[in-house]
């Protein structure tokens, strides 16, 4: 496996959500970056360059679907998985974000660790394979 | 008739008052003008004739005018003033204030003088006066308040009913003590303060201090008090109306209830978001933990995730509960600032989520107050959530602590600023009333607000708002510091 193949951004304000997240996502081969507000994820989208990016929904500074608007403004294609312990998945937030394209997926907190391994693998079939 | 006999005989025909003179025989032998025009009677039909003849037979029998002409013939001695209605057909009714008066001449008692003055307005006066008397008395005795008088020191010269009721002590037991007395222990600095007022500016308006009745019961009472003047002004006396707010404060007691049950239901619905991050946290972990069993360093990582989330989920829920469980009651020594600071624990993760940031000002060396911290919670929870609701994009929430020194006293002041939507003008006059609420049915109660009003009051302060559309609204609490704590 080549370094910087697969890069994934997780933004949550919560410190050990991030690294729970992270730790899925290593478990997985995948090099791990943590953004704890917007801005920072702003920032390491275009230091990191990652190819998926798991989103809290509601930031301190930004909420998080304006936050995946933005990042699809700038970067059509990239794959944004939201996730949240505030809304569950037949929230209108949620449905519309859905809707817009904005997000691929939806997870809600406490989530187990096969929902995060399904978009993965439904994403990046070849990793699955190689591991 | 010589000049001076007519002179007499004018002032005697003149002098409003009836008198008809009677000679040993019973007979009348002197009727003066007023008592014919009075009983419009003509002389002819009095003078030579007897009492008998001349007053109507039910005067008669109940006035026994024959019969006290007789003994005052007899005995020598005036018969003093008695009051007669006369009746008699075809004149309006009136009341007289009549004397015998005896006449001595050389043979004794020669004459006997009947003096009849009519007082039927003066009668009529009186009538009126006790009427008002009455109905006063009965308005005092039927008052569901205490209705209490005193003397300008304070000792209890009447006591009505309602007031017997209440402290279970009948008016003659407490005439004559002072008003103090009847305080529970330790009110009755209070009362004095309030007696001493009166005496200085006339009135002291609603301040409470609990009495205790006959068989040891305190009870809440709202007092009035007001000064009694006489025409020169001089203090005459102390009245003063007392309410019982056992009932009141009952049900004050249960509006707080629902206000808070109101914050909770609020609180709940943050609060069960709140669980989810650390319940996602401890979740992940444990599901980590369970898929690497054989990497010591990487289960402790876990182990601590799992642990801090728990303890995390533990204070959230300890929070809901303390705000749940309370009920209020006394006044402790307490620190406003630590009080915001729960506060905002219990509300913080929520603001955050909907993108308030909370900037703190909060004096460091703020004294104690005597107060029910857990109230005061409630009050600044409900503060905080409206400032939240006015924020639905997300703001600023400013909170401050100050103490104000004023000239005799000091009192702390609590600033909760928010730059959200702001009051209308037409509501900020009634943000304070209980049921008023801007939230669509179902939504909001519309008593938080009423609640907080409640609860500043009691202890003793002030709570105020200034609002505009567009920019935000600020509260502002006054709480006094009072010496003794």
């Amino acid at each position: 496996m080549k370094e910087r193949e697969f890069v994934t951004l997780v933004v949550d304000d919560e410190v050990d959500m991030c690294w729970a997240l992270e730790r899925i996502l290593q478990g997985e081969g995948f090099e791990t970056h943590s953004a704890y507000n917007a801005e920072d994820a702003l920032n390491m989208l275009n230091k990191k360059a990652p190819q998926l990016v798991f989103l809290d929904v509601k930031l301190p500074d930004m909420d998080g679907i304006e936050l995946a608007r933005l990042i699809k403004t700038s970067n059509p294609a990239m794959p944004v998985i939201l996730i949240s312990g505030y809304y569950y998945n037949d929230d209108p937030t949620i449905q519309k974000g859905l809707e817009e394209g904005l997000s691929i997926g939806f997870i809600s907190k406490p989530f187990k660790i096969n929902e995060i391994r399904h978009y993965i693998h439904r994403l990046f079939p070849k990793k699955s394979l190689s591991k | 008739m010589s000049d001076i006999e007519k002179f007499f005989e004018q002032i005697i025909s003149h002098i409003p008052i009836s008198i008809l003179v009677f000679d040993s025989s019973l007979k009348v032998v002197y009727v003066n003008e007023n008592f014919l025009e009075k009983t419009r009677l003509k002389r002819g039909q009095v003078m030579g004739k007897q009492a008998e003849d001349i007053f109507p037979p039910v005067l008669l029998k109940y006035s026994q005018i024959p019969d006290l002409l007789r003994w005052t013939f007899r005995e020598g001695h005036a018969v003093p003033g008695r009051e007669m209605i006369y009746r008699s057909p075809g004149i309006p009714y009136r009341v007289y204030y009549y004397s015998l008066n005896p006449l001595k001449g050389e043979k004794g008692i020669e004459h006997v003088m009947l003096l009849m003055e009519d007082i039927t307005e003066q009668t009529r006066l009186r009538e009126e006066v006790r009427k008002t008397e009455r109905h006063l008395a009965s308005v005092v005795e039927s008052a569901n308040d205490i209705v209490v008088s005193m003397d300008p020191y304070g000792i209890i010269t009447t006591w009505n009913t309602a007031g017997e009721k209440i402290t279970e002590l009948s008016a003659q037991e407490l005439i004559g003590r002072h008003i103090t007395s009847l305080c529970a222990t330790g009110e009755d600095e209070n009362l004095r303060q309030a007696l001493i007022s009166t005496t200085e500016a006339g009135k002291v308006k609603n301040i409470e201090v609990k009495i205790k009745t006959k068989r040891g019961k305190e009870i809440p009472v709202a007092w009035n008090f007001s000064s009694m003047r006489d025409g020169g002004s001089k203090l005459v006396g102390l009245a003063a109306i007392g309410r019982d707010l056992t009932e009141t404060k009952q049900l004050q007691g249960q509006l707080i209830q629902s206000a808070k049950l109101a914050s909770l239901g609020v609180l709940a619905g943050g609060i069960a978001h709140e669980l989810r991050n650390p319940l996602g946290i401890t979740s992940a972990a444990a599901q980590l933990f369970l898929e690497r069993p054989d990497d010591p360093e990487f289960l402790k990582e876990c182990a601590q995730r799992i642990y801090t989330g728990i303890q995390r989920a533990s204070e959230i829920i300890e929070g809901l509960l303390k705000f749940a469980r309370h009920s209020p009651g006394q006044h402790e020594p307490t620190d406003i600032n630590k009080i915001l600071e729960e506060t905002l624990t219990l509300i913080g993760k929520q603001l955050t989520t909907q993108q308030i940031t909370v900037h703190r000002d909060l004096y460091p060396s703020l004294p104690l107050i005597k107060a029910d911290g857990k109230l005061l919670n409630q009050v600044f929870l409900n503060i905080i959530i409206n400032a939240s609701n006015a924020m639905p994009k997300g703001g600023h929430l400013w909170i401050k602590t100050e103490l104000e020194q004023r000239h005799m006293t000091a009192a702390l002041k609590i600033v909760v600023k928010d730059n959200g939507v702001g009051i209308p003008k037409e509501h900020i006059d009634k943000i304070f009333d209980p049921f008023f609420s801007t939230m669509p049915v179902g939504k909001g109660t519309g008593l938080g607000l009423s609640i907080c009003y409640g609860i500043v009051k009691e202890h003793g302060g002030e709570i105020k708002v200034e609002s505009t559309e567009g920019e935000g609204s600020t509260f502002t609490i006054l709480l006094p510091v009072t010496k003794r704590i």
